[in-house]
């Protein structure tokens, strides 16, 4: 069943088909596609049912953030960071609330260094188990994103609860968080995680032991190993793929160096390896989650007082903080020239090669109607590559 | 692939007759979290119209409007915040700092309606369903993104205060100062209820941006005393201050100070601006207090020549007569005077007109007269025995700690008034070793003086005794004639008599008390002396205080002379120095717009 | 990391040596070395992993600053490659053969500040700024405000006071004159 593998070639070199030959179908897939695959689009060369080369096309969700940033006060860009990866915003607030700290000399308190942890967990859960009913449902697999989703919903009745927002939780301000959990919060959290945990069994079940998932998956989009420094690859897209690399592990940011577990890695960075390597970090964050809600301070302050947001300079100066996100990567370059208003942000997002450069590589010799399965199996938020 | 593959997706069927996990709504209702940040409310009686939501909203969501029945007023711009729910993102951060508190959110996230145009609205003001709802977001507790603490002034504690006349107040560091800078949101409520209506987020934000000359130039703009009154200013702005509505107001007054206090003398004039071309027109001014002094500060500036006449020896009125060195030591207010001297400002001191010249005379040679004589006469007790040797006069006795005058006040004084003659009497007796009592007729909080001022006065050893209504001053026994007096009140209760209007003391029949004391200093205000003033000058009064127009003119001079200007004490009703060097900038410009100049 | 420092002073030229944290550093090198130290770093030092590539708009210098953001994972250490390139005559060498995904980033700067890679790949076409007519957007001599203010109309209806000036006008009109 394995397909051959590919190799990489630098988009330069690659053949351009003769589209006046008659032998080639140009059609474009997205920007409105089911793949939840966001705002964007693939436009797609095929000869018979076999796409033989591929653009990406991004540009739909481009709101100029970088540029809007450089005209706001540096508390104002709190609440618009987060809309540059609507499924998991908390990355953008954590990342650009540390590179302003760190430019500002501001040391969090320690529960808001617990609470940022759990913040940063509960919406990787959340936003795998959106993940996987995509992946599932480009198979065809529509029940399990109904569960799926499901699930996810109820890590965001959590979120609503912490935070008083679903989706744009603007909890992670810098200085540390704004509010402590609410009364009863930890024991919702951890009947919460018991079910997540019993429907991923469900899952892992139903989609992993089947045989049109498997049929459709393994050998598709496969990443070689050499690719992962070539192409920038990071996350488990790079893990499955053998690179052993987790910036939670390798960095050590926020509660993470106190906290067990171990990177998962896999051996094969196809569509199923990689949904494999990701249910496996679904579990990993339950995990995770139970640890931050046994080792969280129950008492302190979560936030250090900064200056009045209105006036608040940083002194000039330029960091780059990232994390890992769900996609790999996730990083915020901030740039101070000493005034109330950054100077240059800008964010660097796991998408921004995963959708670009690796899947025009991949999509190539791929059937019309794998696109959508190769397309979720890289996990690519396109609002983070064109921010 | 083995059979598993095939066999377990089967599986999903186990949950086909489960419970679904849809929210049948609206049969179902589905609240927010007790935290959502749903649509937003206004305690509209709390809010105090600042406008920091706007300032800190990154989506132009917030427009500060009027609302119907409510007028701006002193530390409420009347203005209230309207939402534009086309924009808002429900970040909250309005909600974070709110510093009145007003702002909050409710639980509530359904609003449906044809009409786009009604997702706007003014929270508080246009009613909604969510009003008063116990749930949504608010700020936690422990967590602001403002300061409500005041950086706190260094001051030399009350036991080591009584010993000197040194200056209590140390004045902020630069650190400090910039601190409490910090602290201001710039939203101006405060610039309506100074008198003067000082640029005072202008120099704040000077303060902040550590440009000191610009901040002295702001100062000069409105107030020619700001070493003076960064000191002993009565701030009626950080009455107004957003920040004080739920915190301690914004330090205004000693951020005045420390820019004043930044710049020497020598660099005033490279950071001021200069004065116009010489009109060749000539003014008169009555009194060196801080009302003439501001008139002739900005007359010389506007191109006029200036003489001020002073009857006392030294000029500054009450800021140097009445206001004991330990709050506004000489140096300080000797600079602010220095400064309007250096533009060529004549002062001739020991000159009393009425006495050794005619007003008559200056309305003949010169173009205009501005009077600012204050109130120098001191209200009597009006009981029998006031006139006892040792009933003193407070303002006589602070100006004859002034002159360095022995004053053999004894070791038991007697302050009668609450006002901050009375408070500076005390606290001058204290630091002559004396024993001192205000008696003051009112109750503590009815008091005029201001509350730091009580606070110290008590801190540094002054007993307060509330409630006492003088009767009589009688000789001392077993002390010579008039060496020693004995002070007789009557305990009284405070009577609710009419409704609306404070309480007045009446007399507890029976209820009297009386002490002995060295000497009993009336501290219970000052009336204007207008003796010097001829019925040909043409100065109209009522209850014995000049009338004036808007620019401050009391008579057009079209007989006898020029016109004359008056301000100050004896025609405000505040009575303050920011007032009076109010009404000196005013009358400036008025004069000057009487004569031609380029306000006309 | 000195010892790095003081090898790429030494074969590059490299300068401005920052320790922004332990393990983030910065370093500036003139941009006609940037194609040469970046893969000397990428194969001899092992920094193998390029995280990201920008430019900062230094208008006040007439240069853009280039970053490129490098990682050595098994040091786990970030390095920050600066380069100022004249923002009069903006063009570097381009670095598509050293990674697979620097061309996109190339192609971002082109549409975003105007600086050209000859040679990388589609570096002219359109990124994100789909039938763009202005100038390069991040540069900071572009006012989006005023770009928003001139295309798109205003939501009728819609005027705010400033508090204190509505204070001046109804309690203090005299101020004003």
């Amino acid at each position: 069943m394995r397909r051959e593998k590919q190799h990489a070639v630098p988009p330069a070199e690659r053949a351009t088909p003769d589209l006046d030959s008659g032998k080639y179908l140009v059609m474009w897939q997205g920007p409105q596609h089911p793949g939840i695959t966001g705002n964007m689009s693939l436009r797609l060369v095929a000869e018979g049912d076999t796409v033989v080369d591929c653009e990406t096309h991004v540009g739909y969700l481009h709101r100029g953030f970088e540029k809007l940033m450089e005209r706001r006060l540096y508390m104002q860009n709190f609440p618009l960071v987060c809309r540059i990866a609507v499924p998991e915003p908390d990355f953008n607030e954590y990342c650009y609330a540390a590179a302003l700290e760190e430019l500002a000399g501001v040391v969090i308190p320690e529960k808001a260094v617990w609470l940022r942890t759990l913040s940063l967990e509960m919406i990787r859960l959340a936003s795998f188990l959106m993940w996987i009913g995509g992946q599932a449902g480009a198979f065809g697999h529509g029940t399990i994103a109904q569960w799926s989703v499901t699930m996810r919903d109820y890590v965001l009745d959590l979120f609503e609860e912490l935070t008083g927002g679903r989706i744009y939780h603007m909890y992670i301000i810098p200085g540390g968080v704004r509010g402590d959990v609410p009364a009863g919060f930890w024991k919702r959290v951890l009947a919460t995680m018991d079910v997540v945990e019993k429907n991923l069994d469900d899952i892992e079940l139903v989609m992993f032991h089947n045989a049109v998932f498997k049929a459709r998956a393994e050998g598709l989009g496969y990443i070689p190993r050499d690719w992962v420094d070539q192409y920038g690859i990071t996350g488990p897209n790079a893990r499955a793929a053998g690179a052993g690399r987790d910036l939670r592990k390798d960095s050590g940011y926020l509660a993470y160096p106190r906290l067990s577990f171990e990177p998962l890695v896999g051996t094969e960075s196809d569509a199923y390896g990689r949904a494999r390597l990701r249910l496996g970090e679904m579990y990993q964050a339950i995990d995770l989650i139970r640890q931050i809600v046994d080792r969280t301070p129950a008492n302190g302050p979560f936030r250090e007082k900064l200056p009045n947001p209105l006036h608040w300079k940083i002194p000039a100066g330029e960091t780059y903080v990232a994390a890992e996100c769900t996609r790999g990567e996730y990083g915020f370059y901030v740039v101070s020239d000493g005034s109330d208003k950054p100077r240059r942000v800008a964010v660097r997002g796991p998408s921004y090669t995963h959708a670009v450069s690796v899947m025009e590589r991949l999509v190539r010799g791929v059937n019309i109607a794998d696109v959508a399965g190769l397309m979720v199996s890289l996990h690519t938020y396109p609002p983070e590559i064109e921010r | 692939m083995d059979l598993k593959d095939f066999i377990a997706p089967f599986a999903v069927w186990k949950r086909a007759f489960e419970k679904p996990f849809t929210v049948r709504k609206p049969i179902d209702e589905r609240p927010g979290a007790p935290r959502y940040r749903g649509f937003h409310m206004n305690d509209a009686d709390a809010c105090v119209g600042c406008g920091t939501c706007e300032a800190i909203c990154m989506n132009k969501a917030i427009d500060m409007v009027p609302v119907a029945g409510r007028d701006p007023e002193d530390g409420d711009s009347g203005l209230r915040p309207r939402v534009d729910y086309g924009r808002c993102c429900w970040c909250a951060l309005c909600v974070d700092i709110c510093p009145s508190g007003s702002l909050s959110m409710s639980n509530e996230y359904v609003w449906i309606d044809k009409d786009p145009d009604v997702f706007r609205y003014v929270p508080g003001v246009e009613s909604k369903p969510w009003d008063g709802s116990p749930l949504g977001y608010r700020r936690a507790d422990g967590y602001r993104l403002l300061d409500e603490d005041r950086v706190p002034m260094p001051e030399t504690g009350p036991a080591e205060a009584v010993a000197s006349f040194l200056e209590l107040v140390k004045g902020y560091s630069r650190a400090q100062a910039e601190k409490e800078a910090d602290r201001c949101v710039s939203c101006g409520l405060c610039i309506a209820s100074c008198p003067a209506h000082m640029d005072i987020p202008g120099y704040i934000k000077a303060v902040r941006d550590g440009d000191m000359e610009e901040g002295l130039r702001l100062l000069y703009d409105t107030n020619p005393f700001p070493e003076a009154c960064g000191r002993v200013c009565t701030h009626l702005c950080e009455d107004a201050c957003s920040i004080g509505s739920a915190g301690d107001p914004v330090a205004i007054r000693w951020l005045k100070r420390y820019i004043a206090d930044q710049v020497e003398l020598s660099d005033y004039a490279k950071a001021l601006p200069r004065a116009a071309a010489p009109t060749g027109r000539k003014v008169a001014i009555v009194g060196a207090g801080p009302g003439g002094l501001s008139a002739a500060y900005y007359l010389a500036m506007l191109g006029y020549g200036v003489t001020v006449f002073e009857k006392d020896e030294a000029a500054g009125g009450m800021l140097r007569f009445g206001i004991p060195e330990y709050r506004l030591p000489y140096p300080a207010l000797d600079k602010d005077i220095g400064y309007i001297e250096s533009l060529g400002v004549g002062i001739s001191r020991g000159v009393s007109i009425g006495k050794d010249i005619p007003l008559a005379k200056l309305r003949k040679d010169y173009d205009a007269v501005y009077l600012s004589t204050g109130l120098p006469l001191a209200y009597r007790l009006e009981v029998p025995g006031d006139g006892h040797p040792r009933v003193l006069d407070g303002v006589a006795v602070l100006a004859a700690a002034t002159r360095g005058e022995e004053l053999g006040l004894g070791g038991r004084v007697a302050v009668i008034g609450g006002g901050n003659v009375a408070m500076d009497a005390a606290r001058t007796a204290l630091r002559h070793g004396a024993r001192v009592d205000i008696l003051y007729r009112r109750r503590e909080e009815d008091m005029p003086a201001d509350a730091e001022e009580i606070r110290e006065a008590k801190a540094e050893g002054a007993r307060l005794v509330e409630k006492a209504i003088p009767l009589e001053v009688r000789d001392a026994e077993g002390a010579p004639a008039g060496k020693a007096a004995v002070f007789v009140w009557n305990e009284a209760a405070m009577v609710q008599k009419e409704a609306g209007k404070r309480p007045v003391p009446e007399p507890i029949p029976g209820a009297v008390r009386e002490e002995r004391y060295d000497s009993i200093i009336a501290a219970i205000g000052q009336g204007p002396d207008l003796s010097y003033v001829a019925e040909a000058d043409g100065v109209p009064t009522r209850r014995f205080k000049p009338v004036v127009d808007a620019d401050g003119m009391a008579s057009s001079g079209q007989a006898g002379g020029a016109a004359v200007f008056a301000g100050g004490d004896f025609v405000n009703d505040r009575k303050d120095a920011i007032s009076a060097i109010a009404d000196g900038h005013r009358a400036a410009l008025g004069i000057d717009r009487l004569l031609g100049g380029k306000g006309a | 990391m000195n010892e790095l420092a003081t090898r790429l002073a030494g074969r590059y030229g490299a300068r401005d040596w920052h320790d922004q944290r332990k393990d983030l550093a910065s370093v500036a090198v003139d941009v006609i070395r940037i194609r040469d130290v970046l893969a000397w770093l990428r194969d001899e030092e092992g920094y193998r992993h390029l995280s990201f590539a920008t430019a900062i708009d230094n208008i006040e210098r007439n240069v853009f600053t280039l970053t490129y953001a490098l990682r050595n994972h098994e040091a786990r250490q970030g390095l920050l490659i600066h380069a100022d390139v004249d923002r009069d005559d903006p063009t570097v060498d381009s670095i598509h053969l050293l990674w697979g995904q620097a061309w996109t980033y190339q192609r971002e700067m082109k549409e975003w500040f105007g600086i050209d890679f000859p040679g990388s790949p589609r570096v002219d076409e359109e990124f994100v700024l789909e039938g763009w007519d202005g100038p390069p957007m991040m540069r900071r001599d572009f006012d989006s405000l005023a770009y928003s203010d001139a295309t798109y109309a205003e939501r009728p209806g819609r005027v705010t006071h400033d508090p204190a000036a509505h204070m001046r006008d109804r309690l203090f009109p005299e101020a004003a004159r």
